[in-house]
């Protein structure tokens, strides 16, 4: 009998090591991937910022008002941030890649459908930065046109734009990342439409007065103007 | 070459303007005479010209370069006798050439017999042949034409205690027209040189002959009954003689000189000539397309007669003031140049010397409808001495060789009528008809060839004429036509190079012939018909559907 | 009629830069050939000014026959697209042997042509096009005119042609007699700040009339300022500038009243963007040039000094505070991007003021100007909103200009405006130093 468990023993240790021996150069051409991989992620992260640098992306962010809120929640410039982004997606790869090498089957899966996840990713990143910027630079010119118009409460007009555009955008985005595409679709319209309905009403019933001043400011201006005051011509 | 006989020979000729006394002298006396003159007809025919128009050659005292009259019916002894004249007369025709002379009929030299008898008494029989007042207020209105001398048309006679009337200097009393004799005298002058053979006569000073009160006393219609009387008498007994009128007019004004054909054959269109001037120095057409458009028809049997210089100053008299200022400013810097509303300068000086401009001034001369008339000494491109007083500066002798005295004259310099040029650049050495002659390029050779051009044909003289009128101002462009003949003359008024585009859809299927070299120029189509010109050219184009 | 031919800009530059520069049209070509070499050039850009256009041409048309009767002049009129005839009434004007007008004393032909260089104005190009011609035809002096006055009185064109002509200057800018509380934007800004960086005492540095010499025309036409898209408004400022810049001969002339054919003047924003817009964007390529002048030398005037004009005119001055308090509310965002803290909260107390103490002190306008200069140079944000944001303050401006000039003589007015200039001047060295920093 213990001769049985010495073999039994030895028999699985045997396995064991075998398995082991298996393993190991896998673990190690993964380890190797790694390494390499870091390097190389870090070659990439430098020449982006020197890149980003050049085209000074910090000032685009600046203007999309992204900075501002990267300097609220402590983060580093968008330059710096996007570069250590890029980063640590390269090096993921790598490892990923690396761990791949593994040999274990249900992982493999997974990464592949990572990889296949990814450009959709950047192009989602993508579109809301972009997206970002343009609603805060049309909510600022609806913000300045209303203002030079002696349009009423014009903050709400910038508020209202920007909140349409973002909504605008990040229902694409998800639509793009592929989550809850319809749900946001809808959720989106129902927003929307009802912002839209909102106004209209707003207007029609209980904004009457204020519509009924807003029009006459800009239709019977001319009238008004002629009998009270001269318009100055600034040139 | 015997004279032609066609009757309205005067709108083909090509006439040369001379003073007798200017031009050749035979017998040494330093004065130009008959004699001289008919030596040098080969010249004048090798030149191409048709007729020529003589300065007055009559006995006169000179006071007015033999426009103040003494004798009609004789030659100034300076000049020859009548047997020469009528040698030379003879010798003209014998060539084919016409001969022109000048009749004075306004006025006469206060040294006439006739004025000395007027003035003798009030009743002495010829007393009303002369204008005579004893006032000098009557006919105010009348201007004065010799504003550089002249204060008055009235002048004292201390012999007959009273005024007389002269339009003109007051050694030249003006005749009185409204006396049947005066007319019918004058009638026999003209017939006595008409019976010689004499071809035409220049009326001087037409527009003055007969005043009225309250009137400027210019182109009266009286002055017209009294030319329609001598025209009818002209053509009854002498047809195919020519009557040219010298009326210093505004188009409109001269046209009644042409009657209904049955006064004047020919007049000078005096306000072209400034404006051709003025056309080349603004380098724009306008002048001279709108004196041209404001000229009035003419009966068919009348002709223009066109110049561009003759003995007298240029005349500034038909511009307004603006144009008389900026010629004055332009052409005459020079305040001595300047004379009676005038320039008193030759065609060459005028023109700096500029052989291109001379040319086309000269083109313009021969193609624009009218006849044209040379003054002795522009076909070679004489200069003028303009310190010799009043329009001396014009008349000096003709240079025909680099020789003594130009070959004018064999007699001692100081004896001759008038000093001649000779500066460096107009002087008979350098200029004068013996070299000329003998040089391809000279200006006398190309005067002969453009002669002989015009000459060639007969659309120049009698053909229709209807402006074109490019987009660039700078272009003087007209179409000339006779019957099926079509000549297309382009001008360039301007000393740079032009591009033109002109508009002949009217003579599509065309292709131009250059008259002078005859080559083939690209034929009419739709399309505006593009030309370029160098400074200062003109073309003459035959317009030929082959 | 063919259609425009555009062509590239060439990258070539020759003493003729035009042959490559294709941009008019074979017909205006074809008209440029006939007119030829001309002395005097009148440039008339219009849109649809068939009202006032008539008298404008007459005015010009007898100015040339009376003060320059021997010299070869051409009208070139660079039309936008008018519906209303403007072209057909300006060239109506010209006087030649094909239509000869009897009741004229004309020496010479007056060439008047007209091209359509575009559907709709653009003064850009009309000036463009206008530059094109007088290089093309060697003119020798050249004038713009602007074909809305409607008061234009003989000798206009005389007067800012004859220090060209005969003076040998280069630019010939106009001064006008008009009212106190007309054309703020310029007295208050425009006037000042161009004084002050480039220190020339310019009034009218922007102006749709005046003449210059074909020298400054071809030098200006020569600088590629039309590709880079902001070409188009503003160019007349642009052109001032680059005399100054160039180191030309300018001189003023005394015109007359000023009058618009409407009253109500032009908006404030788009003004703002023609006049503030464009030099601002002209003070970066300049900056060598006028970061190292100091103070400002006065121009050659001819004419009558220049008097305002004292009427009675009522202003909404409520409406005037409302904005601009509405504009420092709402705009603060905006605002602490482009102005100093300091500034802002100064502006922010104004507002806060009741309205007899409201003023809008010359030292701070100058701030805000400046700083906004400095902003707009940096781009902090869209450069175009930068303009925009300015309206509103500029209003609060206008406000105690109008306040403190109230009752004040003729003299008074002008005073305060020197007051102002040299304030500009004194405060230079503060833009210089924001200008650099933050780089």
């Amino acid at each position: 009998m213990r001769e049985m468990i010495i073999s039994e023993l030895s028999q699985a240790l045997y396995e064991l090591a075998r398995g082991f021996a298996h393993f190991l150069p896998r673990l190690i051409v993964m380890l190797i991937l790694i390494s390499v991989g870091w390097v190389i992620a870090y070659v990439v992260k430098v020449a982006l910022r020197s890149v980003l640098r050049l085209i000074k992306f910090d000032k685009l962010a600046e203007k999309a008002g992204a900075s501002q809120l990267l300097t609220k929640a402590a983060l580093p410039s968008a330059t710096e941030l996007l570069s250590r982004f890029v980063f640590w997606v390269a090096w993921l790869g790598f490892i990923l890649l690396g761990v791949s090498v593994l040999g274990i089957l249900g992982l493999q899966e997974q990464i592949a459908r990572f990889f296949l996840f990814l450009p959709r990713l950047f192009v989602a990143i993508f579109i809301m930065f972009f997206g970002m910027l343009a609603a805060s630079f049309f909510s600022r010119a609806a913000l300045l046109a209303a203002v030079n118009a002696n349009v009423p409460s014009p903050r709400v007009l910038n508020l209202a734009v920007r909140s349409i555009i973002i909504i605008f955008v990040l229902s694409i985005v998800f639509e793009e990342l592929g989550l809850a595409q319809h749900t946001m679709l809808i959720a989106f319209g129902i927003v929307f439409g009802a912002l839209m309905l909102g106004l209209a009403i707003a207007f029609g019933i209980g904004g009457r007065n204020l519509a009924q001043r807003f029009l006459e400011k800009r239709f019977v201006r001319e009238k008004k103007e002629e009998e009270n005051e001269d318009e100055l011509s600034p040139l | 070459m015997p004279l032609n006989r066609d009757v309205f020979w005067y709108k083909d000729a090509i006439i040369y303007q001379v003073h007798v006394r200017t031009f050749h002298d035979s017998n040494g006396d330093g004065i130009g005479d008959f004699q001289g003159l008919e030596e040098k007809l080969d010249y004048l025919q090798e030149l191409g010209i048709s007729a020529i128009w003589l300065m007055p050659f009559f006995p006169s005292p000179l006071r007015d370069d033999g426009y103040d009259i003494s004798d009609y019916n004789a030659v100034h002894s300076s000049y020859g006798t009548l047997k020469d004249f009528r040698k030379f007369l003879q010798s003209a025709h014998d060539r084919g050439i016409r001969v022109i002379i000048e009749m004075v009929l306004n006025h006469t030299s206060d040294q006439h017999p006739w004025f000395r008898e007027s003035r003798s008494s009030q009743n002495n029989p010829r007393r009303d042949w002369y204008v005579w007042n004893d006032t000098n207020t009557r006919y105010k209105e009348a201007r004065i034409i010799f504003l550089d001398t002249e204060k008055s048309n009235w002048a004292w006679d201390p012999i007959s205690k009273s005024y007389y009337w002269h339009r003109f200097f007051s050694h030249q009393p003006d005749l009185n027209y409204d006396h049947p004799a005066v007319r019918e005298q004058m009638w026999k002058v003209m017939e006595f040189w008409l019976e010689m053979g004499v071809d035409a006569f220049r009326l001087d000073a037409v527009p003055y002959l007969v005043e009225r009160e309250g009137t400027n006393c210019e182109n009266l219609p009286e002055t017209h009954t009294v030319l329609k009387e001598l025209r009818r008498k002209l053509d009854e007994k002498f047809p195919g003689r020519m009557l040219l009128a010298e009326a210093n007019q505004w188009p409109a004004d001269l046209r009644p000189y042409f009657g209904d054909g049955d006064e004047f054959h020919m007049a000078f269109h005096f306000p072209l000539m400034p404006r051709m001037f003025m056309g080349v120095k603004l380098e724009d057409r306008k002048p001279i397309t709108e004196i041209l458009q404001q000229t009035p028809e003419i009966p068919p049997t009348c002709q223009w007669s066109l110049f561009l210089r003759n003995h007298d100053e240029l005349t500034l008299e038909m511009v307004t003031d603006m144009e008389r200022d900026y010629m004055y400013d332009t052409y005459a810097g020079n305040k001595t140049m300047r004379l009676n509303l005038g320039i008193r300068r030759r065609l060459a000086p005028l023109l700096d010397n500029d052989r291109r401009r001379i040319e086309l001034m000269n083109g313009m001369l021969m193609s624009l409808p009218g006849t044209p008339i040379i003054y002795y000494g522009d076909e070679i491109g004489m200069g003028d001495n303009i310190n010799l007083g009043d329009r001396n500066g014009v008349r000096t002798p003709m240079q025909w060789s680099g020789g003594r005295n130009g070959g004018f004259s064999i007699a001692d310099a100081e004896r001759l009528y008038a000093p001649l040029i000779d500066d460096p650049v107009y002087g008979y050495p350098a200029v004068n008809v013996l070299r000329q002659a003998e040089t391809e390029h000279s200006l006398l050779y190309w005067m002969r060839r453009i002669i002989a051009v015009r000459r060639s044909t007969a659309v120049f003289g009698r053909g229709s004429i209807e402006f074109l009128y490019p987009a660039s101002h700078r272009i003087l462009a007209y179409v000339r036509q006779l019957g099926n003949e079509t000549v297309l003359v382009v001008n360039n008024l301007s000393s740079t190079a032009q591009a033109v585009e002109l508009d002949l859809r009217r003579y599509k299927g065309n292709i131009l012939i250059e008259m002078s070299g005859k080559n083939i120029f690209p034929r009419v189509s739709d399309l505006p018909y593009l030309l370029t010109m160098g400074p200062y050219q003109f073309y003459w184009f035959w317009l030929r559907r082959i | 009629m063919t259609r425009p031919q555009k062509g590239r800009v060439a990258a070539r530059r020759t003493g003729m830069n035009l042959a490559e520069d294709s941009f008019l049209t074979d017909d205006f070509l074809r008209q440029l050939i006939n007119v030829g070499e001309v002395d005097i050039l009148v440039g008339l850009p219009t849109h649809n000014n068939a009202k006032t256009i008539g008298s404008i041409v007459q005015a010009i048309q007898s100015d040339i026959l009376r003060f320059f009767p021997r010299e070869r002049a051409v009208i070139i009129n660079a039309d936008g697209g008018s519906r209303d005839g403007t072209p057909e009434l300006v060239t109506g004007v010209s006087i030649d042997d094909i239509r000869p007008a009897s009741s004229l004393n004309a020496l010479r032909t007056l060439h008047s042509i007209s091209t359509r260089y575009a559907t709709s104005p653009d003064s850009g190009v009309a000036l463009r096009t206008i530059l094109s011609a007088a290089e093309l035809l060697r003119a020798k002096a050249c004038v713009v005119m602007s074909a809305e006055s409607a008061n234009i009185e003989s000798e206009w064109l005389a007067k800012l042609l004859r220090p060209v002509y005969r003076d040998d200057f280069d630019l010939v800018t106009p001064t006008y007699r008009r009212h106190e509380f007309e054309g703020l934007l310029i007295t208050n800004l425009v006037y000042p700040m161009v004084r002050a960086l480039y220190g020339v005492r310019i009034r009218e540095a922007y102006t749709s009339e005046f003449g210059f010499s074909g020298r400054l025309g071809s030098q200006f036409l020569g600088q590629n300022v039309w590709n880079d898209g902001a070409g188009g408004a503003g160019v007349e400022l642009r052109f001032t500038l680059a005399a100054i810049r160039g180191g030309y001969r300018i001189c003023q002339s005394f015109l007359g009243d000023k009058d618009h054919i409407e009253r109500r003047g032009a908006e404030l924003v788009p003004a703002l963007r023609q006049t503030v817009g464009t030099l601002f964007s002209a003070l970066e390529a300049d900056f060598p040039v006028w970061s190292n002048v100091a103070g400002s030398q006065t121009l050659p005037t001819t004419g009558a000094e220049r008097k305002v004009l004292l009427a009675p005119m009522r202003v909404n001055r409520k409406r005037l505070r409302e904005m601009f308090t509405t504009g420092i509310a709402e705009l603060d965002s905006v605002f602490q991007l482009i102005l100093s803290p300091s500034t802002l909260a100064e502006l922010q107390g104004m507002s806060r003021l009741e309205d007899q103490e409201f003023h809008y002190s010359a030292e701070l306008w100058v701030k805000t100007v400046y700083e906004f200069t400095a902003a707009y140079q940096k781009s902090v944000i869209s450069r175009d909103h930068v303009i925009q944001a300015l309206a509103p303050l500029f209003r609060g401006r206008v406000l105690t200009f109008v306040t403190e000039n109230r009752d004040a003589s003729a003299d008074d007015v002008e005073n305060n405006i020197e007051g102002l200039c040299l304030e500009f001047e004194r405060l230079k060295p503060y833009l210089l130093q924001i200008w650099k920093s933050r780089e």
